[in-house]
């Protein structure tokens, strides 16, 4: 007897289901090496052990089990046909999505046009808010010359100078509004150097107290206003000017152009 | 009545060409309702006889035969046609989900559990199968079974119906185990050859 042989003899044992465990096992083994003729035999096993159906005996299920199975069956195929349906994009639908691409760069674009008008507009408004902002400062600092000029309160200190070739200045000193120096037809300075105002101590050995620094107008004009002297009237004997390099500085380098006691 | 019943099995002469089930199942590919409806109203008494032999009970007979009819709906790939019939594929897919429902109360489900998850295997007619005359081959398998000795054809019923392998129908009949090995082989081959002959 060959192994074939041996194997089988279990072939229908196996289709019927009978095998205990381990037989079951060896002849499954036994299958997978790929033994054709058991391979074969298995198929008409099979069929044969089909066949003992028929000793079942007569029976008919109920109309219900058929009715609910073919419910449940047509539901199923409609499903399956709306899910197709539904998986197909008609074609006025791919139309509506290329409008709604279209219109979507548009607006993107548009979007970007007005951010941009927008920052634009922002930053001229940013200019017009500094222009205003520098022109009210420049009309509250002449609205205080001009107070300084016309109060009576202010104290006229006239400040002459030792150059014929140069105009006289005059300055208004008001205790509460600061000093305004003016003057019409001033030099300008050589190269960068500025003209800087200086506060004469009255007390002795006092220093002169570095004031603003100014550089007259193209036509000649000089107006300087100091509107928190660094010094009170009453401890200042004299206003001084000088010509400083750019910026000023802190101790007087040259000698004054201009001198005006404080009476 | 009966013998009409027997000619829409699919065991014919013809069975193995393409038969009405074959078609009928290239449709449930196509989603074919009334193809559906046709194989049930065919071969649903069939299923539902060997489903409730086994199962003894009515309604749980009825949720098996819902299930194996639904499988067939939605898996109808799963059936080759080049392989072997349909009817005995069918009655093989039965009859492992019976079992297997059977088992669920019981032990012995671990024993079989990687065979009966499996689909069916192919059943390859024999060429006797398509030259029977389907309604002699039924009236002949019954023939042939109650030509065996009761307890020969009692320890066949035990295993096909029952799922009881070679030692627990031995312990079930009090009988050796050998003695119900060669019962069972010697019935089965009996089957076999008496199906030839009646060809």
């Amino acid at each position: 007897m060959t192994k074939g042989d041996q194997f089988r003899e279990l072939i229908e044992a196996y289709a019927l289901g009978a095998l205990d465990p381990e037989e079951r096992a060896s002849l499954e083994a036994h299958l997978a090496e790929g033994c054709a003729e058991c391979a074969k035999a298995l198929e008409e096993a099979c069929w044969l052990v089909s066949q003992l159906a028929f000793l079942a005996p007569d029976a008919e299920p109920s109309d219900m089990l058929r009715g609910r199975l073919i419910q449940t069956v047509r539901a199923e195929a409609r499903a399956g046909k709306s899910a197709k349906a539904s998986s197909t994009i008609p074609f006025w639908m791919w139309g509506a999505v290329a409008a709604l691409l279209i219109f979507t760069i548009y607006q993107s674009w548009e979007t970007a046009r007005i951010r941009i008008a927008i920052e634009q507009a922002s930053k001229q408004a940013d200019l017009e808010a500094a222009k205003r902002a520098k022109l009210e400062e420049q009309f509250a600092i002449a609205q205080r010359e001009a107070i300084i000029l016309t109060d009576p309160r202010s104290v006229k200190i006239p400040m002459g100078t030792g150059d014929k070739e140069m105009p006289k200045l005059e300055a208004m000193w008001h205790a509460k509004l600061g000093i305004v120096v003016s003057g019409q037809s001033v030099p300008m300075p050589s190269g960068n150097h500025t003209l800087q105002l200086w506060l004469i101590q009255k007390a002795k050995d006092g220093k002169p107290i570095p004031s603003m620094t100014l550089r007259p107008g193209a036509d000649g004009k000089f107006m300087l206003l100091v509107a928190n002297p660094p010094n009170s009237m009453e401890a200042t004997k004299a206003l001084a000017i000088t010509e400083e390099p750019a910026g000023g500085s802190p101790q007087p380098t040259t000698k004054p152009i201009w001198l005006g006691a404080i009476s | 009545m009966f013998l009409a019943l027997l000619a829409s099995l699919g065991f014919g002469p013809d069975s193995r060409e393409v038969s009405p089930d074959t078609a009928l199942m290239q449709n449930l590919l196509r989603r074919d309702v009334n193809s559906f409806e046709q194989l049930y109203d065919r071969h649903s008494r069939t299923v539902y006889a060997l489903v409730l032999r086994i199962l003894q009970q009515a309604a749980t007979a009825e949720e098996v035969v819902q299930d194996v009819f639904l499988q067939l709906w939605r898996n109808a790939a799963a059936y080759d046609a080049e392989r072997g019939p349909f009817v005995p594929w069918l009655l093989t897919l039965a009859r492992n989900r019976a079992l297997d429902n059977l088992r669920l109360k019981s032990e012995r489900q671990r024993r079989r559990e990687d065979q009966t998850e499996q689909l069916p295997p192919v059943s390859s007619a024999p060429e006797y199968e398509r030259e029977l005359d389907e309604r002699r081959r039924v009236e002949k398998v019954r023939s042939l079974m109650g030509g065996l000795l009761p307890q020969q054809k009692r320890a066949i019923e035990l295993a096909y119906f029952e799922g009881l392998s070679h030692s627990e129908i031995a312990d079930k009949l009090k009988e050796p185990l050998g003695t119900v090995k060669s019962w069972i082989r010697n019935g089965l081959l009996r089957l076999k050859e008496g199906l030839q002959t009646a060809s």
